[in-house]
């Protein structure tokens, strides 16, 4: 492989495994999930569904801003959420976040996240 | 299905269940259909738990890869589902070996139930990926 076609940068939280926060191929950015951790201590945010989800959008923003894309050039987001009651919340905080021209999206309730994370969300974004 | 457009059936993974290939080729990318931990001779799930399931797991797509002309380190993003929170560690611990720089991205979550034939041991992992080929 010629350059290097992974990002991960400090500006969003340490990756808690075996994978980087983001990595581009023909013309694409695909960002790995984003949970609403502080990207400074680790920690998840306080506030509950509202200030996790906003911040999971703030590490998406991040990555995808290093990465050379933006939320607008999102093609395809993807949502992870654990609790029906929070959908309405989740939907209100998306329509303020994204704009148009808006991605695809695909959305379900999950069982379970990692660490009791409330919702994640992922991206595949353009590079023009 | 138009020229530009191949699905994907390997002798080396396990055979699919259902209407679908091992993997569908267009373009420089190949995306590749989520895989448990079977062996791909009898189709039974392999033992040894999480960390037996994932091995194989990981294992078949690498097989699949091959066979569309890519391979793990080419893989740009994965996709998990697992069925207990107790297995994240080990389920981390074989990702780690299998996978290595460049690493793709990852996205995974818990789901209620994977796909599983009575009589055996429960689906506790599936991984699907998108890669680039050649």
């Amino acid at each position: 492989m010629s350059s290097d076609p992974t990002i991960t940068i400090k500006e969003a939280p340490e990756p808690r495994g075996p994978y980087v926060h983001a990595r581009q191929h023909g013309g694409l950015v695909y960002v790995t999930a984003q949970i609403g951790r502080d990207p400074h201590t680790g920690d998840f945010v306080k506030g509950g569904f509202e200030a996790e989800f906003n911040q999971a959008i703030d590490n998406l923003e991040a990555i995808l801003k290093a990465a050379g894309s933006s939320l607008d050039r999102v093609v395809k987001a993807q949502i992870e959420f654990v609790e029906e009651k929070d959908l309405d919340a989740m939907n209100r905080i998306y329509g303020e976040r994204f704009h148009d021209p808006l991605p695809a999206r695909t959305s379900f309730g999950a069982a379970f996240l990692w660490k009791g994370a409330k919702v994640q969300i992922d991206c595949i974004a353009t590079l023009d | 299905m138009p020229a530009a457009h191949r699905g994907i059936v390997s002798r080396r993974g396990p055979q699919p269940t259902g209407s679908y290939p091992h993997a569908h080729v267009h373009g420089d990318m190949v995306w590749v259909t989520a895989q448990a931990g079977r062996d791909p001779g009898s189709g039974e799930l392999v033992e040894g738990g999480m960390a037996g399931q994932m091995d194989r797991a990981i294992s078949n797509l690498e097989a699949i890869l091959e066979e569309c002309g890519s391979s793990l380190d080419r893989v740009v993003r994965t996709q998990i589902m697992y069925t207990d929170p107790s297995d994240v560690a080990a389920m981390d611990e074989v990702y780690a070996r299998r996978f290595t720089a460049p690493l793709p991205v990852r996205t995974s979550w818990g789901v209620k139930f994977l796909a599983a034939e009575p009589g055996i041991e429960l689906v506790r992992v599936q991984i699907d990926c998108v890669a680039a080929v050649g």
